[in-house]
Order: structure tokens, then sequence, then C-alpha cells
């Protein structure tokens, strides 16, 4: 649906260098990259915000690489929403559809059918200096899609909202990408949203992609240290939960992981690599999962050791280089891994 | 009480200055205001030259920061937004009219509309400019249009340009999304430009005098009327035209300080 070519940009302190992207139609693409990594220049130019240096952008198979943005159909929601302060809830919403001269009944009934979908029908008459986070990410999203857009683009929706609105907004885009089957290109800086929401991700670094492919390809195989080192400090999984007297029992490719967190179904899971004990025998202890493994790496990281071992999932923990010299860990050699319920994380 | 005078030395000091100086702006208001009764006031305010100079001074102040709004609006969009080969000079000389002393300002316009060529050439076509109120309008302008466009430049360069790149997405050309967005987010610059520029119009007094000249119940406006019923012992008449230039002063610098807090004059 949209391919990118080639795309090299110079903002002076941000820039885009020989980018080239294939996005298919329907798929949620997330982009992933540390801070002033470029990813939102990548959305501004996908947009029509500014023109390549060099490259080509096509949607559908048409060169769009110089039309403007109001003809390219691509909404865009900014990290820090960008509602016009001067105009309603109401108004900012059907900002788009008066511009393409709808008669007033479609236009009502179109931003009730979206704003219904992101129950945001009781703001209609506020300003948005007066409303939280997540009702300006709500309307900003609402905005961008009444105009039925192409594509949607979203720049770090969920970073700058508090856990609890983070995990329902992330429910919310999951709904609006399955209920509305639009493409859409999310730019985040964390893996969690990658592994939670994309069908495929690329990784970016100082202007350039470095890798794509599926979530769990780039999280398994990723093919550079930049990489590694950027998405590998979780352990994440995909497994399938089911609850058992309060608890949920989750199966990840045949390895079996005890959470404290009640979810049942298709599941990601992730342990925090700290939460992790290792020792050279089993030990009796009140923590639920136990897991013997043989040791893969051992990474030095400065302060801290990272221990990589097999336990049929790939299972991390970092613990202190005093730790690692007083046990005698190598690569190679057994141990195990032992961690308690209530660390264990579901999304 | 000993250890209390220690510690508020430099509060009472300081404080103390505040007053005096507040005290001195207030007194000498006080005395033009009080200098005259109340009824002779009133005669004098009504009187045809003070009219005259009331009227003079709304309309030429009125088209001048019309001017200065229509005139700045892209001029100040331009150098908030854009970079360019020169910007930087531009931005300099924009700003010279504020440095210049408005007697000068005034000898320069002199020159290029009576002497030049040019002015010459405006002359001829009926637009004259020395000794007749449109010289009032433009000197206005000339020494006033400075303080609208750095209000404005500094309004728009505190809008995010992303308000119109989302608007751009949303459907509008780049001229829409000027209009649709930036133009009514800078309505504060907008309206604090435009008071302190008209209230500046209406006390203009050295360019001109030097451009438009002070001739009586012809180029006769507020101050050029102080300055001429000053200087032959009208001194009623003289008062009146301070006292309306003090009430719109005071009156604009409240607007100002309310919608404009937030520009940068200087």
């Amino acid at each position: 649906m949209i391919k990118i070519e080639n795309v090299s940009k110079n903002l002076g302190e941000f820039f885009l260098k020989d980018v080239t992207l294939d996005i298919g139609t329907g798929e949620y693409f997330m982009i992933l990259g540390p801070t002033g990594a470029g990813k939102t220049i990548l959305l501004e130019a996908i947009a029509g915000i500014y023109n390549p240096d060099s490259g080509k952008i096509l949607m559908d198979g048409r060169d769009i690489t110089n039309i403007p943005p109001r003809r390219r159909s691509i909404s865009m929601v900014y990290q820090d929403y960008m509602l016009f302060p001067h105009l309603t809830v109401e108004k900012n919403i059907a900002f788009g559809l008066k511009l393409k001269k709808i008669p007033t009944e479609e236009i009502e009934g179109k931003i009730e059918d979206i704003s219904r979908m992101l129950n945001i029908r009781h703001l209609f008459h506020r300003f948005p200096g007066a409303l939280s986070g997540g009702e300006k990410q709500r309307i900003a999203i609402a905005r961008a899609m009444v105009t039925e857009p192409n594509a949607l683009l979203l720049d770090e929706p969920l970073s700058a909202l508090d856990t609890q609105t983070r995990e329902d907004m992330r429910r919310e885009l999951k709904k609006i990408h399955s209920v509305t089957g639009i493409t859409i290109i999310h730019v985040t800086h964390s893996f969690e949203e990658v592994f939670s929401l994309g069908d495929s991700v690329a990784v970016m670094s100082e202007g350039m992609i470095v890798q794509v492919g599926r979530p769990d390809d780039v999280f398994r195989r990723p093919n550079c240290e930049f990489v590694a080192n950027f998405v590998g400090v979780e352990n994440l999984f995909k497994g399938n939960s089911t609850i058992n007297n309060g608890i949920s029992d989750i199966d990840i490719n045949g390895s079996a992981i005890v959470s404290a967190a009640c979810k049942s179904g298709d599941c990601t899971v992730s342990i925090r690599p700290e939460d992790i004990l290792i020792s050279r025998n089993k030990i009796e202890s009140s923590a639920r999962n136990s897991f013997n493994g043989k040791i893969v790496a051992v990474i030095d990281k400065g302060a801290t050791i990272k221990i990589v071992a097999d336990c049929g999932i790939p299972i991390s923990a970092i613990i202190t280089r005093r730790s690692l010299d007083d046990m005698g860990l190598r690569e190679g050699m057994s141990a195990y891994l032992t961690f308690k319920a209530s660390d264990v994380h579901l999304m | 009480m000993s250890k209390k005078w220690n510690v508020s030395k430099i509060k009472i000091i300081s404080i103390f200055f505040s007053l005096l100086l507040a005290l001195f702006i207030l007194v000498q208001i006080i005395c033009v205001v009080t200098h005259t009764t109340l009824p002779a006031l009133i005669t004098s305010v009504c009187s045809r030259e003070i009219r005259f100079a009331i009227e003079l001074s709304l309309i030429t102040s009125l088209i001048s920061t019309i001017l200065c709004i229509i005139i700045s609006i892209p001029t100040a969009y331009a150098l908030a937004r854009y970079d360019f080969f020169g910007k930087s000079l531009i931005n300099t000389i924009l700003d010279a009219p504020l440095a210049l002393p408005p007697l000068v300002a005034g000898v320069g316009l002199l020159i290029l509309f009576g002497t030049t060529s040019f002015g010459k050439a405006l002359a001829e076509a009926g637009i004259v400019f020395v000794f007749t109120p449109l010289g009032i309008v433009i000197a206005q302008f000339f020494v006033n249009v400075p303080f609208m466009f750095r209000i404005l430049r500094g309004t728009f360069q505190g809008i995010n340009p992303r308000y119109e790149h989302v608007a751009q997405t949303l459907g509008c050309t780049d001229t829409q999304a000027f209009w649709h967005v930036t133009l009514p987010l800078a309505k504060n610059g907008l309206l604090a430009g435009s008071i302190i520029t008209w209230s500046k119009g209406i006390g203009e007094f050295g360019a001109a005098l030097m451009l438009a000249g002070a001739t009586r119940m012809k180029t006769e406006t507020l101050p050029i009327s102080l300055y001429l019923n000053m200087s032959c012992g009208e001194l009623n008449l003289a008062i009146a035209a301070a006292t309306i230039l003090i009430i719109i002063s005071l009156g604009s610098l409240f607007i100002f300080e309310r919608y404009g807090g937030f520009a940068r004059v200087f």
C-alpha cells in the first residue's frame, strides 16, 4: 500500500538516510527507535509535510512524492495531539469534513459514529485545554479517522499517558484497527507496544532502517548489536493463558509459566530480567516458577551482567558482577532460574 | 523590634523607591488633569479645534494601524516560519525605526516624498504626503510598524507549526491552514499589537511634524494641537488635548497588559 524507496531528508538536527519500507494494506506497522532516530520525520515525509531530498514514496502504486498532504488522504496524530485550542471538541473533529464541503447532516452522522466508537460523545462542547491526556488522544484519533483516510500515522500515541490510560488506549487502537481495517503506522520507543500491537516492525537508528520483520523475528533474531540492545532488554513471550483458582497458567511453546495476573486467552508475557533469581542448584521457595536451563550467553553490561539461559524459551536475567564471580557461572553451565508469579506481567 | 528592622532593611528601601517612582508618575498625571476646572475642560474639548484634532487623530491612527496589521502579518509570518537568505539582515532593518528618533524618521520621509523623483511622481499622481493628513498616516505607520511586527513575529513563533501540519493532512492548503488555524491562534497577539500600535499612533508627534507640518485645522492631531496651543499660550486647549491623550494611553496600557502579557515588544 505504502512503499518508501530510498528516501533521504536532511533537516539538520534530524535526518532520514536512504529509507526503504514496504507497508502492506491493512497492516499494523510499527516503527521502533530511540529518541532522535528520525521516526517523526519519517511519518511527516509519509504525510507529505516535507518533500524528501531524494527517493520516492508510492501509495497503491501511484507516485505521491510531490503531492501535497491534503491530496494524500493520510491522517497524522502527533504525540502532543495538536488539537486546535480555539475550537470545541466537536469542531475539532469536524474540521476535515467541513473542508471537504460535505453536507452538514452527513458531517453530523460521521462524527456521531466515530465519537461513539471512541466514547467521547460527552466531551463535544468542551475546549481541548480542559481535557486529560487520554481524552485528547481519543479526540485527535477521532479527528484523524473521521475523514476516512487511507492510512493513519501515530507518533508515540501511548508514551505520554499514565499506565492505566495507556493500557485502555492500547486496547482501543487494537479495536480501531480490527474494526476499520485501516493501515496504521505507529511510531514508538517501547518494544512492549511493538509486541502487543504490531504485525510488522521496522527498527530505526540515526535516520536509517536497521531491521524490518515480524516483532517475534526481530526480537529473537536481532541482526545487529544495536537492535539486540534496544529490544533485547526484556523477557517477552507470546502465549496462551488459562485461569485456574485465581492464577493464570500460561503455555509458551510448551513451557508453562504461572502468573498472578488474571487474563485468559492469547496474551503477551513479560518478566523483568532483574526479577529473576539464578542459582546453581534447585532452591525451595514460595516462588511459583522455576526452570532449569543451559546458560547460552554471559553478557557484560558494565555494572551488571546479563545471563541468557535456554529453558525451552530463552530467559534473560540480570545479576551483579559479584554474584557471577561467587557462583562461577559460565556459558554452557546448567542453572536454575526462579521467579515469583507476581513478577510475571500479562498484556 | 530592632531585629525586625535588621531583617527587612533591603525590603523597606526597595519598596520605598518603588513608591517614590510611582508617586512621581502619578503626580505629573494629576498635575495635567487638575490644571483646569472640569467645566473649562469640557468647554475646551467641545471647541471646534479640539474636536477637529480628536477626529483627525482617530482617523489617521486607525488607518495607520490597519496598514501596520496588513503589512505586518505576512512579514512577521515569513520571518517566524521560513529560513531564507538575508533573514537576519531583514530582521535588523525592520527593527531600525524603533531605535531611530522620530524626528530623524520624519526628515527621511520628507526627503523621500518631497525631493526624490519617486515622491514627485506620486505627488503628480495626486498622492501627496508632504504637509497633508496622508503624511500623518505614513509617519505613524513608519514609526509604529516595528511594534506590530515584533509582537506578531513573537506570536507566530510561539505557535507550533505542527498545528498547520495537522490541518494540511486534514485537507487544508497551506494558505487555508494559516487562515483557519494560525491566524485565530494569533488572536491575542494581534489584539495586543493593534492596541499598542493605535495608541502610539495617536501620540505620534516628531515624524508627523516633519512630514505633515503643524498647520492649524489641517494637520492638527492631538499632539500637534497640544504643541501649537502650548506655544501660543492657549493653556486650556493644550490641557484638553493632553487629558485626552492620557486617557487613551492609560486605557490602551490596561488592555495591552491584559491581553498581550506574553508578547515581547523590546
